[in-house]
């Protein structure tokens, strides 16, 4: 596996965010960046910021300092789709997938109907994701983590130039998570977008990202993975029992994953 | 109003009982017929998003606004749509603001109208019959005058679902991912509130204070209970809604009913609310349907 990062250009630098909430300092003088085409991570404890650091970026907070989202090659505004970590929603509401695909992009009321350019492409998107024939199912009718994948699917939809995810694989069994960011991994490959996610499950981190951030409402350090995950930093933003979990997740600083994808990046690392 | 009588007219050829020969009765259906596609709807958000109490809200604010008419000696006809939509604007943009809840933010504003208004119309004993009207409604009073406007906020409000029925939808499902996905959600919450309060304060009119809230949900949860799509849920609520509103008229004018029209449109949209129901337990049951 080849990354397609390109370490020099970013696709979102975080400059100086400072981000409070009832008084509460959440983000403290946070800078960091995402490269370009990179799987980045941000991981950190409960309550470091990491969530609100998205939001900062969707501009669902408010906050103090810049982030800067260079436009794309074509000169337009970088295009995000979002994942969010759970959706919270009604479970008994009658929204079947199709039209929870099509919303965002069909004008015409869908008491009309879909058109059929959009069933077709709303197909084709569930089909990426692995959801083929769950058209017509009731969104309230799927587990959890058929859940993330449609709201995957509708943020492929975007074509985005930036995917930003919340805990994109919470809820969902270790399988599921495995089968999820396999297709990430995939998908990332195809379709050359930027990856941000946030995660506190650094098994998944390790496999996937990157590039990390560690934050715990300041940015602790930043870097790909291998320099970063290390048991000294761990140590010092998750406290001791973290550190101890990761030194056995990664023996001999060294990458412990064995799946196709790592020992492909140790390669290219 | 030329085109209006050629509408009541057309009512009694179509509806040839003895009662719908009256004017004022065909003014009523007339009136009711504008407001059943308005509250189907508004109503299908309503219920997707939770927002029953937002028109309760609303609703009682009528009381608030009756006051205003008294102090400014303005007819409450124009100082009940202007304070309901203010509140109706206040609430979202609190809403917007605010780390408070949902519902307090929305029963802070809810009790400040309501006390407001009892306070003020307290010190008037004239207003106390007005008070009686808006607790119970009054459809048979409707004018011409109401019925042109109602006539106008239905062709405003189709334009708006017509046009954003679909990112209502995206919107209350989820805020923030429509809005990173580049729906302009803050223009349409805010129109959506602004369309909610003049459809609340209009039925207001028509069944009541009282029984406002069931107007926009009655319909629209018989609905979701008919409907295995988001699209069919606004035709269920459309076809519950106008039956509803034509039966509830009818009967109420009937010599061995005569009740208060409001009341009876709303048992009319209960009892379809309950056929729904049945028909809905009947699905689950059914075996392999499991939607």
């Amino acid at each position: 596996m080849t990354c397609a990062c390109d370490s020099d250009r970013v696709a979102v630098m975080f400059e100086n965010v400072t981000a409070a909430l009832g008084g509460t300092v959440i983000l403290e003088g946070v800078t960091a960046r995402v490269p370009l085409g990179s799987c980045t991570a941000i991981v950190g404890p409960n309550g470091a910021g990491k969530t609100t650091m998205l939001l900062a970026l969707l501009g669902e907070v408010p906050f103090t300092g810049g982030i800067r989202i260079p436009p794309s090659d074509e000169g337009r505004a970088l295009r995000i789709g979002y994942v969010p970590q759970r959706l919270q929603f009604d479970r008994a509401m009658p929204l079947t997938v199709m039209e929870f695909m099509v919303m965002g992009w069909q004008r015409r009321p869908l008491w009309f109907g879909v058109a059929r350019r959009y069933r077709e492409r709303a197909r084709q998107l569930l089909a990426c994701v692995k959801l083929e024939g769950l058209e017509r199912r009731k969104i309230g009718a799927l587990s959890g983590g058929e859940m993330q994948r449609v709201l995957l699917a509708l943020a492929l939809g975007r074509e985005p130039d930036l995917l930003v995810m919340d805990e994109p694989a919470s809820g969902v069994d270790f399988q599921g998570e495995h089968i999820f960011c396999e297709l990430l991994d995939v998908l990332r490959r195809e379709q050359g977008f930027t990856q941000l996610m946030v995660s506190h499950d650094l098994p998944t981190v390790t496999h996937h990202a990157t590039h990390v951030i560690c934050l715990n409402r300041k940015v602790a350090a930043e870097g790909p993975p291998r320099e970063v995950l290390t048991a000294e930093n761990l140590t010092a933003i998750f406290g001791l029992h973290m550190g101890l979990v990761d030194s056995s997740a990664l023996p001999d600083g060294k990458s412990s994953c064995s799946s196709a994808c790592c020992t492909g990046r140790d390669g290219h690392a | 109003m030329p085109e209006l009588t050629a509408v009541y007219d057309l009512i009694a050829r179509l509806l040839p009982f003895e009662c719908m020969q009256m004017r004022f009765m065909q003014q009523a259906l007339t009136g009711l017929l504008l407001l059943a596609p308005m509250v189907a709807l508004m109503g299908v958000h309503v219920v997707n998003f939770r927002m029953a109490f937002f028109a309760d809200a609303i609703s009682h604010s009528a009381f608030a606004g009756v006051a205003l008419g008294l102090i400014l000696t303005v007819s409450p006809r124009w100082t009940m749509p202007v304070f309901g939509l203010l509140v109706g604007l206040a609430i979202v943009a609190a809403q917007r603001r605010s780390a408070l809840s949902t519902d307090t933010v929305i029963g802070v504003f809810f009790s400040g109208a309501v006390a407001f208004g009892l306070a003020v119309v307290s010190r008037e004993s004239s207003a106390a019959r007005d008070i009686q009207r808006f607790l119970y409604g009054d459809i048979l009073t409707i004018t011409a005058g109401d019925i042109r406007a109602m006539l106008a906020l239905l062709a405003g409000l189709t334009v708006f679902q017509v046009y954003g029925y679909n990112r209502m939808l995206y919107i209350g499902l989820s805020p923030s991912v429509a809005k990173a996905h580049g729906v302009r959600a803050a223009a349409y919450q805010y129109i959506y509130a602004g369309l909610l309060s003049c459809v609340v304060i209009f039925s207001v009119q028509a069944v009541g204070v009282l029984l406002v809230t069931a107007m926009l949900i009655v319909p629209a949860a018989a609905a979701r209970n008919f409907a295995r799509s988001a699209g069919a849920m606004m035709w269920w609520a459309l076809l519950v809604s106008t039956t509803s509103t034509i039966a509830g008229l009818l009967i109420s004018a009937q010599e061995w009913a005569r009740t208060a029209t409001g009341a009876c449109v709303i048992l009319a949209a209960f009892s379809w609310f309950m056929l729904s129901w049945a028909f809905a337990c009947m699905r689950c049951r059914a075996p392999g349907s499991r939607q």
